[in-house]
């Protein structure tokens, strides 16, 4: 099911002697819309292998109009969905998107696309790329 | 939603609670995992509104069938598709165990502005076959939740970019177009193809 491959490309790397990336994505899940609507999910784990706390702030989707950040919340039997203004990864700990939890929301492609090419920024600091191939339909 | 309706709905929601907890304390030890019977299954309240095709939908349309009814939009890309994916794995792996008949999944829409009848007809077909979609005037689905103690309430937002809040529960809907039985909380596919058949059988 989720084995969408994630080839993450990092560019913000101030030390070469660092062998691992600051900041890995892992299980990389990007949805389909749903016939008829412009909106789908992306859900991924985040790792901070550096010492310091990541920030992101905003995500761009080469093939998206928008990406926003958000939380679905189920709380006293009340699903709820709310804007994530910053991202905050700790140093050294995993952050996982998932369903029913923290989500990308993917709105208006901009076209029929295989993939989805996801850059994660602090301001206009690219901090992760992220490409990644659509989860296949496997509800029918 | 106006204030009347919402402490309609929470009042609801209260004795729907109480009645719940009070039926599970009855009924221990029960088999069921996850899944509430009520003590007395509850008719559904007089509505009128519409399926993919425009055709009117009324509690008579639930009547000859098992329905696991899920409240949401078709705007939410995250909890409302994975509780429909849920519900729909549910259903395959409980015909692959051979349980017949199966119910039907039926999404009655919390956001009746946004949500036309075929939007809704495209968005449950592609969770497969035998899907309803149901949606309609704001106020003919406030008498649907308000009877169900179901809750919703449209979020702050730009005109074609806000959420709605909802109840996240997945009713049972009997042949008799009664509120029978809930999942609440948070759902899993092994919950449903465990409780629904024992619900049905009358568990």
């Amino acid at each position: 099911m989720r084995i969408a491959v994630a080839v993450a490309v990092i560019l913000v790397s101030a030390c070469t002697a660092e062998p691992q990336p600051p900041l890995v994505a892992t299980d990389v899940v990007v949805t389909r819309p749903v016939p008829g609507m412009q909106m789908s999910a992306a859900y991924l784990s985040l790792t901070n292998n550096s010492d310091e706390t990541i920030r992101i702030s905003r995500v761009v989707s080469a093939q998206h109009e928008s990406v926003q950040l958000h939380e679905s919340i189920v709380k006293d039997g009340i699903a709820r969905m709310r804007a994530i203004p910053v991202l905050e990864i700790p140093a050294g700990e995993t952050i996982t998107l998932k369903r029913g939890g923290k989500h990308l929301m993917l709105m208006r492609p901009t076209g029929a696309a295989d993939s989805v090419s996801l850059q994660f920024l602090d301001g206009d600091n690219l901090v992760l790329a992220v490409d990644a191939s659509f989860e296949p339909t496997t509800t029918r | 939603m106006g204030p009347k309706n919402f402490i309609v709905a929470i009042v609801m929601a209260i004795a729907l609670s109480a009645g719940i907890f009070i039926a599970a304390r009855l009924q221990a030890p029960v088999e069921l995992r996850t899944a509430f019977v009520l003590p007395a299954p509850t008719p559904l309240p007089e509505f009128a509104l519409l399926d993919s095709t425009g055709n009117t939908v009324t509690r008579d349309t639930f009547r000859g069938q098992w329905n696991l009814v899920f409240f949401g939009f078709t705007h939410c890309p995250d909890i409302c598709p994975a509780t429909l994916q849920i519900l729909a794995a549910a259903r395959n792996e409980m015909a692959a165990s051979g349980q017949d008949p199966l119910p039907r999944i039926v999404l009655i829409s919390v956001d009746p502005e946004r949500d036309t009848p075929a939007q809704m007809g495209r968005y449950v077909d592609y969770f497969g076959d035998n899907n309803l979609g149901i949606t309609g005037s704001l106020e003919e689905t406030l008498k649907l939740t308000s009877a169900l103690g179901i809750y919703f309430e449209k979020q702050p937002g730009d005109e074609d970019n806000y959420a709605v809040d909802h109840s996240a529960a997945v009713l049972v809907v009997n042949p008799d177009a009664e509120f029978h039985a809930l999942f609440s909380g948070s759902h899993l596919i092994e919950n449903f193809v465990h409780d629904v058949p024992l619900i049905m059988a009358g568990g």
